[in-house]
Formats: C-alpha cells, sequence, structure tokens
C-alpha cells in the first residue's frame, strides 16, 4: 500500500534509472466506488507533464519508474472531471457518511488493484500527520479508526471549482435531516449550499429547518430562485416565514412570487407578525373543522385531506363557525379570506373514543385558552406550558382563529440550551 | 423557528444522538416530562416532534457563539477584545510612560489595523472558511504547524495575561490572588466544559463595558489637548530598546493575531457574500477606527493623570487612577468590575477559539462535548490553556505589568507569520478571483508586515545583545 503523502516529490526515473523529474501531483477520475488513478503530474524543469499509466512500470513509496526511455512532454492541462489528489483532496475537508461527519484527509491510501492503481482510503489521523511532518515512521500506520473507506467519503465539488464536477450527494441525502445539518454547520456556507441543493426538496426543507435562521436564510438566499421556492414550499409556513424575514425585500419578494399561490398566502400571513410576538411564533398549519361535522366527518375530512396539506399537528381540531354568509354544508373548504371563528377544540383521542355519529358540539371543550397574536412571544409560550397543551391557538379579539403555536416551537423559545432565545437578546 | 415537522416520524429517536451528548443540561424530553407529568400517549408523537437537537446545551459549534458574538457588529467586538487585561495594560503603560508620546503609533495603526482586518473579513466573505482552514489548505503542513504553533503560543499569552488580569481585579477588591485564580479558572472550565458559559457570558460582557468609561476620564482629566496634537503630529521617536519595546507591544495587542481569526470566521459564519460585502467592510473600518480611538484616549487618560505625576504604574490600582477624574474614589471599584469582566470573557472564549481553530486546521475532532476520548487535542488545548494561565498568573511575586506586556510582545513577535499567510492567500487568484487585493492595499498592507516584521526582529536582536550588554538602552 502506497500513500500519497510518499509519491509527491518522489523521484521519476525512465528505465535506465536515470532521474528525469519529480512527483508534483497524482490525477484522477472522478468517479464511484474506488476510481483508478488516469496518470502521474511530473515536473521537469520548470513544466508540469502527464505521464499515464501505460507507461509506468513500478511505482513504489520511494520512486516512479517508467518502462520507457522517452516520455510525452506535452504539458500537462486540466480537464473537466478530473481531480488532483495533492491539490484539491489532500488536507481538505470531506465527508464521512458512515461516521455523519465532517473530516480533514491527512493522507490518502493508494493500491493496485483490480490492474490499476486505486484510491482506496482517506486516512484522518494525527499519526500521519506526525509522518508527514517527518516525526514517527511511515510504517507505523495505518491504526484502526484513521482510515475511511474511500467509497464511504462524498467530495464537495466546490473544492475544485475549475474541473466541473457532477458530484452526487445520495447517499448523504438519505441521513437523517438532523445529520445532515450537522454537517453543513461544519462546514463553509459554499459547501452547505452544495449539498443543500443536491437533496430533493422535502430533505432539503427538513435540513435546513434544522440549521439556525440565519444559515437558512444564507442558503436559501445562495440558491437558484426557483429552486429555493420549491424548498421553501416544503416548508412549514412559519418556518418558511422566518426564513423569508431574514432575506432582503426584493429577494422576498421574489421568492413568494415563484411559490404556490397557497403557500405563499400563508407565508405572508405570518410575515405580518413580529418575530416575538406570539403572532410571530404561531403557525397556520392546523386542522380547522365546522361545527356542523360530526366525529365520523371530522376524521374522514382529515383523511381526505391532500397529504401535502394534512398539517403535522393532528391532535386538535379546532372546531370553527363561519360567518353568517358562508353556508355551513358539510362539504367543507378551508378559504383563506373567510374568517373562522374559534368555538370549540376536540382531541385526536376524543374523536377515536367517541361514537363515529356523536356531533362535534357534543365533544367540544368551549373553554379555550388563547392567545392574541400581539402577546409576547414568550409569555404565550409560557401559557401553553403551564396549561400543558399540546398547541395554543391565537385569536383576534373576535375569536376569529389565526394560527396556533405548537408546543415543540414553545420548547425551543424557553429551553434555556435553546439558541434563538440567546440570540435574541443580543438582536 | 423550530419546525412542526419531525423529519421521518416513524424512525426511532436517534440513539447516537442521544448518547453522544451526554452534557445536555436539560434534554428536550426531559424537560418537556417535567412540564406534562407522565402525560398522556399521545406525546410520544409530540417527543418526536421536538427532535433531539443536535448536541444541543453546549456551546458546542463554535460556529453558533461565533454568530452570536457577530451580531454585536465585528466593529464593536474588535474594540472590546483590544479592550481586554493586556490591551489596558499595554495602553496605561504607554500613557504612563511616554504621556502622549506614543500617540502617534496608534494614528499610524489605524490603517494597518483596518487594511488588515479587512483583508480576512474578505477572506471570509469569498472563501466561507476560517483562516485556519485556509492556511492549511493552501499551505505547505510544515507552515501550517509552525503558524498554528506561533497562534498557540500567541493565544496562550493572551489567556496568561487574562488570568494576570483577574488576579489584579480581584487584589483590587482585597481578594487574595491564591484564592481567586484557582476559583476563577475552575469555574471557567466547568463552564464551558458543561455548557453554560453562553449564559454568564452576558454578564462578562456588561462589565467589560464599563470599560468604555475610559473616554470619558479623558476628557475629565482636562489634558492639554494642544500638547497632545503636537506630540502626535511631531512624536520625538526614540530608538531605545525600552521605546521599541513599547512600540512592538502598541502593535501586538492592537493587531493581535487572534483578531485576524476571528473575524474571518465571525464574516464566514454570517455567511456575508462578495456581494454584499461592502457593508462588512465599513463596519470593520469603522471598528478597526473606534478600537483605536479608545485606545488612544487611555493613553490620554493615563498620560494627563498618570505622566504628568510621574507615576509609573506598578500595578492595577496604579492604572485605575487613570480614572479618578471621572470616579473619584470609585475609580478603583469601576477599573476592578471592568477589567474583572473584560478577562473572564477573553479567558473563556480565548481557549475555547484556539481550540476550535487548531482543531480545524488539523482535522481533529472538536465539540466541548465530545468527551476526551473523542477529543483530546480539542480538550487537552482547551484545558491546558487555562490551566498555563492560572498557574502562571499564581506565580509568586510576579511582576504583573511586565508580564501583561510580555504577553503583548509575543503576539507581536508571532503577527509576522500570521500577516504573511494572509497577504499570500488573499493574493492567490484561485481562491480569491477577482476579490484579490488591490494595489494600493498591497502596498498597505506589505509596509505593514515588513514594518512589523523588522521591529520583532530588531527587538529580538537588541534583546540578544543585551545578554552581552551590546543593546540599546
Amino acid at each position: 500500500m502506497l500513500y500519497l503523502s510518499q509519491l509527491i516529490n518522489a523521484p521519476v526515473r525512465d528505465r535506465t534509472g536515470e532521474r528525469i523529474a519529480s512527483v508534483r501531483d497524482v490525477l484522477l477520475r472522478f468517479g464511484e466506488g474506488h476510481p483508478p488513478l488516469t496518470g502521474i503530474i511530473a515536473r521537469q524543469g520548470r513544466r508540469n507533464f502527464l505521464i499515464k499509466f501505460a507507461s509506468i512500470a513500478t511505482i513504489t513509496a520511494r520512486e516512479i519508474t517508467l518502462s520507457t526511455t522517452k516520455i510525452n512532454l506535452e504539458p500537462f492541462e486540466r480537464r473537466d472531471g478530473e481531480i488532483l489528489l495533492s491539490r484539491d483532496v489532500l488536507d481538505r475537508q470531506l465527508i464521512d457518511v458512515n461516521g455523519k461527519r465532517v473530516v480533514r484527509v491527512n493522507d490518502l491510501q493508494i493500491a493496485f488493484v483490480d490492474g490499476q492503481y486505486r484510491v482506496i482510503g482517506v486516512d484522518v489521523g494525527a499519526r500521519a500527520l506526525m509522518s508527514r511532518l517527518g516525526f514517527g515512521r511511515k510504517s507505523d500506520r495505518p491504526v484502526l479508526g484513521d482510515v475511511i473507506d474511500w467509497k464511504d467519503i462524498e467530495y464537495l465539488a466546490v473544492n475544485a471549482p475549475s474541473v466541473g464536477l457532477k458530484v452526487s450527494h445520495d447517499r448523504l441525502g438519505k441521513l437523517h435531516p438532523a445529520d445532515i445539518a450537522n454537517i453543513i454547520e461544519d462546514l463553509s456556507y459554499h459547501e452547505g449550499s452544495e449539498i443543500v441543493s443536491s437533496l430533493d426538496d422535502e430533505t432539503a426543507a427538513d435540513t435546513l429547518e434544522e440549521l439556525d435562521d440565519s444559515r437558512q436564510a444564507e442558503i436559501i438566499g445562495g440558491l437558484d430562485s426557483e429552486r429555493a421556492a420549491d424548498i421553501l414550499e416544503e416548508m412549514a409556513p412559519d418556518d418558511a416565514a422566518d426564513v423569508l424575514a431574514d432575506l432582503p425585500q426584493e429577494k422576498q419578494d421574489e421568492l413568494l412570487a415563484l411559490m404556490e399561490q397557497d403557500e405563499s398566502d400563508d407565508v405572508r400571513e405570518l410575515l405580518e407578525y413580529r418575530d416575538n410576538t406570539a403572532g410571530g411564533l404561531m403557525t397556520t398549519d392546523y386542522i380547522a373543522v365546522p361545527m356542523t361535522m360530526t366525529v365520523e366527518q371530522a376524521l374522514g375530512y382529515l383523511r381526505a385531506m391532500d397529504p401535502d396539506e394534512q398539517p403535522d399537528m393532528v391532535y386538535y381540531f379546532y372546531v370553527v363557525e363561519h360567518g353568517p354568509d358562508v353556508p355551513a354544508d358539510a362539504a367543507f373548504k378551508p378559504q383563506d379570506d373567510v374568517p373562522e371563528y374559534l368555538r370549540g377544540v376536540v382531541t385526536l383521542r376524543q374523536l377515536t373514543l367517541a361514537e363515529p355519529t356523536t356531533p362535534l358540539t357534543e365533544v367540544m371543550e368551549r373553554d379555550l385558552i388563547t392567545a392574541s397574536p400581539t402577546d409576547r412571544a414568550d409569555d404565550a409560550a409560557r401559557q401553553l406550558i403551564e396549561y400543558g397543551l399540546y398547541a395554543l391557538p391565537v385569536t383576534e379579539e373576535d375569536h376569529s382563529l389565526l394560527g396556533i403555536i405548537t408546543v415543540d416551537d414553545a420548547m425551543e423559545r424557553l429551553l434555556p440550551g435553546s439558541w434563538r432565545q440567546r440570540l435574541r437578546v443580543f438582536s | 423557528m423550530p419546525s412542526k415537522m419531525p423529519p421521518k416520524i416513524d424512525l426511532p429517536l436517534d440513539a447516537d444522538t442521544l448518547v453522544s451528548s451526554p452534557v445536555v443540561p436539560v434534554h428536550p424530553t426531559q424537560a418537556l416530562r417535567g412540564v406534562l407529568g407522565n402525560a398522556m400517549p399521545a406525546a410520544v408523537e409530540q417527543l418526536r416532534r421536538i427532535r433531539p437537537r443536535r448536541r444541543e446545551g453546549a456551546p458546542v459549534s463554535r460556529r453558533k457563539w461565533l454568530v452570536y458574538l457577530s451580531l454585536l457588529g465585528p466593529g464593536i467586538v474588535t474594540a472590546s477584545a483590544g479592550n481586554d487585561a493586556g490591551g489596558i495594560a499595554t495602553y496605561s503603560n504607554a500613557g504612563a510612560q511616554y504621556g502622549y508620546g506614543l500617540i502617534w503609533a496608534m494614528i499610524v495603526l489605524i490603517p494597518a489595523l483596518a487594511v488588515v482586518q479587512e483583508m480576512c473579513a474578505r477572506m471570509g466573505a469569498v472563501t466561507g472558511k476560517g483562516l485556519t482552514d485556509l492556511i492549511r489548505e493552501e499551505f505547505s503542513l510544515r507552515w501550517t504547524a509552525f503558524v498554528m504553533l506561533a497562534l498557540l503560543v500567541a493565544n496562550g499569552g493572551i489567556v496568561i495575561s487574562e488570568f494576570v488580569g483577574i488576579a489584579a481585579a480581584f487584589e483590587l477588591f482585597g481578594v487574595s490572588k491564591y484564592l481567586s485564580v484557582p476559583l476563577m479558572s475552575l469555574v471557567i472550565w466547568v463552564l464551558i466544559a458543561k455548557g453554560s458559559y453562553r449564559r454568564v457570558e452576558r454578564v462578562f460582557l456588561v462589565m467589560a463595558l464599563v470599560l468604555f468609561t475610559y473616554p470619558i476620564a479623558a476628557f475629565l482629566a482636562h489634558p492639554d489637548w494642544g500638547n497632545v496634537a503636537r506630540q502626535t503630529v511631531h512624536p520625538s521617536v526614540s530608538f531605545s530598546g525600552a521605546y521599541l519595546f513599547a512600540v512592538v507591544t502598541l502593535i501586538g495587542t492592537t493587531i493581535s493575531p487572534y483578531m485576524q481569526l476571528y473575524v474571518q470566521s465571525s464574516v464566514a459564519e454570517k455567511g456575508v457574500s462578495p456581494q454584499d460585502f461592502p457593508v462588512t467592510r465599513a463596519d470593520v473600518y469603522i471598528g478597526s477606527l473606534f478600537a483605536n480611538v479608545v485606545a488612544i484616549l487611555i493613553i490620554v487618560a493615563t498620560g494627563a493623570t498618570l505622566f504628568v505625576k510621574g507615576i509609573q504604574i506598578q500595578d492595577a490600582a496604579d492604572a485605575a487612577r487613570a480614572l479618578e477624574p471621572l470616579a473619584g474614589p470609585f475609580a478603583k471599584v469601576l477599573f476592578g468590575v471592568g477589567l474583572l469582566g473584560a478577562s473572564l470573557l477573553a479567558a473563556g472564549v480565548l481557549p475555547l477559539a484556539t481550540a476550535y481553530g487548531i482543531s480545524e486546521a488539523f482535522g481533529f475532532e472538536k465539540g466541548v462535548n465530545r468527551g476526551w476520548r473523542d477529543a483530546p487535542v480539542f480538550l487537552g488545548i482547551f484545558t491546558g490553556l487555562i490551566a498555563i494561565g492560572a498557574i502562571v498568573a499564581l506565580i509568586p511575586g510576579l511582576p504583573l505589568v511586565q508580564v501583561l506586556l510580555f504577553t503583548q510582545l509575543i503576539n507581536g513577535l508571532a503577527l509576522p507569520f500570521v500577516l504573511i499567510s494572509v497577504l499570500r492567500l488573499v493574493n492567490n487568484r484561485d481562491l480569491m478571483g477577482k476579490y484579490c487585493n488591490g494595489r494600493i492595499y498591497n502596498v498597505i498592507a506589505i509596509i505593514t508586515t515588513v514594518v512589523v516584521s523588522l521591529l520583532s526582529v530588531a527587538l529580538l536582536i537588541n534583546t540578544f545583545l543585551g545578554f552581552f550588554g551590546l543593546g540599546l538602552k
């Protein structure tokens, strides 16, 4: 097994053993699995040239011997899809997909496998560093855990911007969004954008929600606008509103215009409220059912909803009454411009246990704890926790329902370890 | 804002995430249980909705505390950082020893600081990476190791100065340093390792703001402004060893290597794009100007109070007298509170920032909640710096002011290596593209680097010759 650090600056000898150049770098055609090396970049005098593997007889840790006496001194030029191991990979950061972490490349293992020289492993250990600095012998390596299989890493194309790499982050995309977010937080925003733009819309949205607001805005702001709008649509409306609020007005307008009408209407509504008010904390993602429904109809209504529209918070069904001019029929369609007056709440538990034909008005809780959109966000959150609720409705004085504050948002707001809270102190 | 969307609701809680965060003070699930009691089964659904927060609780992510500090605007932070124990000692000493005679140096340092800070901020905006990352990625491993060592020593020096500051501040209140320093080092270590540092950081910050009373004191001392102006325009530059020492310490504390790391990381973390950079540039310029103006006013305040009476600063009580025109008999209290806040703030942040920077450059695991087995180097650097700072500050009969000045000198000596790295990076076209330095910029930056390097070398030679009795006195 060879290490890249041993090859760099090693002498290149021709068949007669005469030193004709020294190794400058190693060329790799980017690909899946363990891609083969395509050549050695050697330097003679002031010129870099490419030696193809066809003309190499042996490679050892000390030297490279050619099978010919003549070499083609054509100057080396970079081509798309090819990376230089020393320049583009060594000392840079990669993603260790199995370890769900960002690693720095301290050395690369090269081995002769299946008839070709290939990169097989990434050494991230401290010993690799020490030996490159001249402390410790090469044979001391590798230590278990220091070397990661090359096929388990993902390369970040922004590290080699000039060669138009198409890097897939498919394997990264299969990780839990919280893990992807962790990785992004350890990387620069260019690298983070590269990862987010490679994810599918839903994973991208979930991942962004795990990042802190300023980073979300920075990544969304850096993406292609169409794509950014697609991801925002996938995000919960209150999260999308928070991201948009951190962007410049023009960008905000542009993205809102690109989003689907339903989604952007919700977000627009939420953008009206100030960040530290109950209105700013709430989401419009909730179930509202008309008073005229029965238990069965209410459950049927939820099931019949478009899966994309089904709210995350399904434990509470908010029972509402419309204004006099809206026909109170069972074929209920929520309409954004029609106020819904909150009359009661039914829990999923009650709905499950009650007789299907029972009218909602018989099972619903009528004494409700609500917040006003202008209440302080902390007060509303504290109220929710005090009463042990999973969500707190936010209503106007006339009881028209505007949105709900969910327990996770409230907790995040109040928890001592929460960064948001700390950030606000200074913002 | 937290999401409503559990990333994948049918997944069990990620066991790894939970197990790997042993120091989380209150895990959301526990907190929730505490609040709701053993709530209904539906709570399970809710618990999943509250995702296992990523390594939350500790100042785990360097990124996050940087974001937090950077909200103050890099300008004010820069100014505050220059106002730590070492900074106050250096500026006060310059004022007490030379009156207004070194103000010219601070004026010259304004463009120098502005240009250096701007270059680092620009690199942060263009690359999105920190300075230690770029050094590792663009230079040889040997140079990286060398610069990191220089940074470790320089930052170690500052940490020592912060603990000396803590000792001095407590002694103003009559508390022995043999009590205060071990206690405070332990408190800082525990606060950071257990992730509660941020809770008290605000207190330290507010305490440190007390030191911004210096400008008021400077005006109330009724200095002879004509004389200030005269000496600034026509300084009587001396070539004595002591004068050289004073100038290098001023440079070391004003353009400290740590500040370059800091400004670049905070800009990178804020995600300032190259297009938005002009705003950040203005902020950096204003910050540099502000920092130096405050420094100049500290010199004026001490020059007008101590220098005119011929008092040399031997301990914190002497330095505190510069605040007497403002606070009278309470000068000591004011100075003590400010010094303590500034020292505690930096004594916490610096070891952490150094450990992060170096671990990142070498690719070591990092994060205070990782444990000794996973992140020995990170925790070693962070713990070692606090330990060394505390131990040095405890040496009996330690000449406080001399130690403070000496640590700034180390910074001055380490600075050329950082500046050379910065200059090479910022002129690297592959890295910076069209955001490389312009010609005027390079001229100022190169002059700064060369002058700083020459002064450092001159001081070293002079000190060396001094051993043989040949040096300038």
